[in-house]
């Protein structure tokens, strides 16, 4: 009697240790890897948040009705885990067809050896639609165009008006010494006066770099491509931003891109640095009217100033495996740069994503949402900021190819932690920068 | 000297509160949060409870992102973890600390020695392989990571649960007839059930939260599991608290309840075999 219980328990764990993984196996589309019967391409993009998800797929299923040979399906990667996740999928030949990018994430890339160039595409959409020149810029090397620009990005010094109104102040500050005056005048009791990040990442990086540029630090590379960190500029640069982290919340060590915005939008903070990201949820987060959030280019160097900002194109390379699979992403690339998709497609993250081409920035798809017509001014503003911006390593023509391990190594937030936390001068912060940066250039 | 007694209690009180506050208060400030509209829970002068109560960010959370579907792959990838962790370091339990095998001590030392691998080393080649096997993008192929990386630590904590029972009782039973497998399943497994419930909890929790496979071996959106979609809600360049917040408490609370009922035991099998 009992060994038949036991007997039935075993065939019921054996049951179960077959019937469950059947389960498990679920509905794996899988990257592509480009089988002869397969329509379908994949395309990867790093725009996690719900509301960009859904607004891209819009796009994708609009697409996907005309009724195209090849369908494109998404899936949503982690920026976190891209650079090893493309990696061991171009080994092993399942890569996407496309792939979201930004320059220096380029240069990782293609040396992996499945990045096809796309020049003809780029120069007849140019055609078409016109691109501005730094859109384009930083995906041009060895002749070619290794990516189809899509949307840029632009750093603004934003500030509260109503407590720049509580502190007598009347106007953005326009130079680093008045931005330093007023985080002064603007840090009383619990409220500081600008919040900055000084975490190891690449929000640090990015607010740091746009301070370099506007005082003539930004480009960091010789023309022979050898590293030039070591100047008055960066020291200069840095030792404004270790005085701005003297006004900013005390937990700043900690700040990446969402802890800045928390604290601008509470009032904890009245400037900050950072994109177009802080206009969607001002007014549900802060409890402020629209009104109140100004925006101004950032603050130039007193002496030798600049203007300038961090600004990038995102941009989407082809990695298909065959021309045909190739033709139809690209088919898929023209189609989301007609100024009557273009529009949906940036407005995953109004104020964030920019357009990149001249029909794009008037298109009513783009300028008939609801943030893009409140914030007007604001959005104008940051169009403006964009014609002189700039990312490290695609300065002045450059094209550094070894850039990514810069930016992969979180360097310029390496040397603003070494002032923040170990209490080091600037400048033997910036020459330990130099040395970083030329070692991992050199490897 | 009751009153005496009492006083003695005070640190001991005071300590047991202090501890109280460190862990739970985190988990209760997300859970207050999570019930709090986006600028409640920025507000520079925190709130201890909602002002407006409001269910809107979970709302949110299950209608505008996929997150039952991240919640149905974790249970299901969890639950066979757990389930094929049990299995694997029962069996292998059972071999090396119950029966005498020539070198089972080594093997079992062995066993630990591949617990202490770091799992990122085996991100590329993994992938790799599972690539060439077409298991990249499937739950099998987290469940094979997972059942890996928990069976060895697993099966040494049974080891203590095995001490715990006499051998004497083997060899009663041996005396009525009764085969290895007969007493493997018939005598062993009902009295060492804590044991198994301990390493169920522990596999269970191991993958609920495991993140770095996950974010590598899973692609598709509506396999991915919830430490991949919680990754997801906190995105890059800006983040929607009050969905991080819900999105938080309803992935902590599935993991917590297991550990409500077997964590005596996960403590008992952790120290089990330490005092003689």
């Amino acid at each position: 009697m009992r060994l038949r219980k036991v007997r039935r328990a075993a065939v019921a764990a054996l049951a179960l240790a077959v019937v469950l993984p059947v389960a498990a196996c679920g509905g794996s589309s899988g990257p592509s890897g480009g089988g002869d019967g397969d329509k379908t391409l994949t395309l990867w993009h790093m725009e996690q948040p719900p509301n960009r998800v859904a607004a891209f797929q819009k796009v994708i299923d609009a697409y996907n009705a005309t009724n195209p040979e090849y369908k494109v399906q998404a899936q949503v990667q982690d920026w976190n885990q891209i650079y090893t996740k493309i990696s061991s999928a171009v080994q092993s030949k399942t890569q996407p067809d496309i792939l979201f990018t930004i320059p220096d994430f380029t240069t990782y890339v293609r040396p992996l050896g499945a990045v096809r160039p796309v020049t003809s595409l780029v120069e007849e959409l140019d055609k078409e639609h016109t691109f501005g020149d730094a859109a384009k810029a930083a995906y041009r090397d060895d002749d070619q165009y290794w990516a189809v620009p899509l949307y840029g990005m632009v750093q603004m010094l934003w500030y509260r008006k109503d407590l720049f109104a509580k502190a007598g102040i009347t106007e953005a500050p326009k130079t680093w010494s008045q931005l330093l005056d007023d985080a002064k005048k603007l840090t009383s009791g619990n409220q500081k006066g600008i919040a900055v990040p000084a975490g190891k990442n690449l929000a640090t990086d990015q607010v740091i770099y746009s301070l370099m540029l506007t005082g003539g630090a930004g480009n960091f590379f010789t023309d022979s491509g050898q590293v030039a960190f070591d100047k008055p500029q960066t020291v200069a640069a840095l030792s404004l931003y270790a005085d701005l982290l003297k006004q900013s919340p005390s937990d700043a060590g900690n700040y990446s891109w969402g802890e800045p915005q928390a604290a601008f939008n509470s009032g904890a903070a009245a400037m900050a640095i950072e994109k177009g990201q802080y206009l969607a949820p001002f007014e549900k987060e802060s409890g402020r009217p629209a009104s109140d959030l100004g925006c101004a280019p950032i603050p130039q160097a007193d002496t030798g100033g600049q203007p300038g900002s961090i600004y990038y194109s995102n941009a989407a390379m082809v990695l298909s495996p065959d021309d045909a699979r190739a033709k139809g992403a690209e088919d898929f690339l023209r189609f989301v740069l007609k100024p009557e998709n273009y529009g949906q497609f940036l407005n995953a993250e109004p104020g964030l994503f920019l357009p990149l081409t001249e029909d794009g920035a008037t298109a009513p798809s783009w300028t008939d949402n609801e943030v893009i017509k409140k914030y007007q001014g604001c959005v104008d503003a940051m169009l403006e900021q964009s014609k002189t911006g700039g990312l490290f390593g695609f300065v002045d023509g450059q094209y550094v190819d070894s850039i990514g391990k810069v930016s992969g190594q979180n360097i310029l937030a390496q040397v603003v932690q070494r002032v923040y936390s170990n209490g080091e001068s600037p400048a033997a912060a910036v020459k330990w920068g130099q040395q970083q940066m030329q070692e991992a250039v050199s490897r | 000297m009751t009153t005496a007694l009492r006083w003695h209690r005070v640190p001991r009180l005071l300590a047991m509160a202090a501890l109280t506050v460190m862990v739970l208060g985190p988990l209760y400030w997300i859970t207050m949060s999570a019930f709090k509209d986006r600028e409640e829970i920025l507000r520079s002068t925190p709130t201890i409870f909602p002002e407006h109560p409001t269910l809107e960010n979970f709302r949110e959370l299950f209608t505008a992102t996929d997150y039952p579907s991240y919640l149905t792959n974790s249970f299901i990838v969890a639950l066979l973890t757990a389930f094929f962790t049990m299995l694997v370091s029962f069996a292998a339990a059972y071999g090396l600390y119950r029966l005498r095998i020539p070198g089972g001590n080594k093997v079992a030392g062995l066993i630990l020695v591949a617990y202490m691998i770091p799992g990122t080393l085996l991100l590329v080649p993994l992938y790799q392989v599972f690539a060439k096997v077409q298991l990249v993008d499937t739950r099998n192929a987290l469940v094979i990571v997972n059942v890996a990386f928990t069976a060895p630590f697993c099966t040494w904590l049974l080891r203590g649960f095995f001490f715990a029972i006499p051998r004497d009782i083997d060899e009663a039973a041996a005396v009525d007839g009764a085969g290895p497998v007969r007493m493997m399943f018939r005598i062993v497994l009902p009295l060492l059930r804590p044991g198994l419930s301990t390493v169920g909890v522990y596999a269970f929790v191991f993958s609920w939260t495991e993140f770095v496979f996950a974010s590598q071996l899973l692609v598709s959106d509506d396999l991915k599991t919830l430490p991949i979609g919680l990754s997801a809600i906190m995105g890059q360049y800006t983040v929607n608290w009050g969905l991080l917040m819900a999105g938080t408490v309803c992935t902590v609370i599935p993991a917590i309840v297991p550990f409500l009922f077997a964590g005596r035991y996960f403590v008992g099998g952790l120290t089990a075999g330490a005092v003689k």
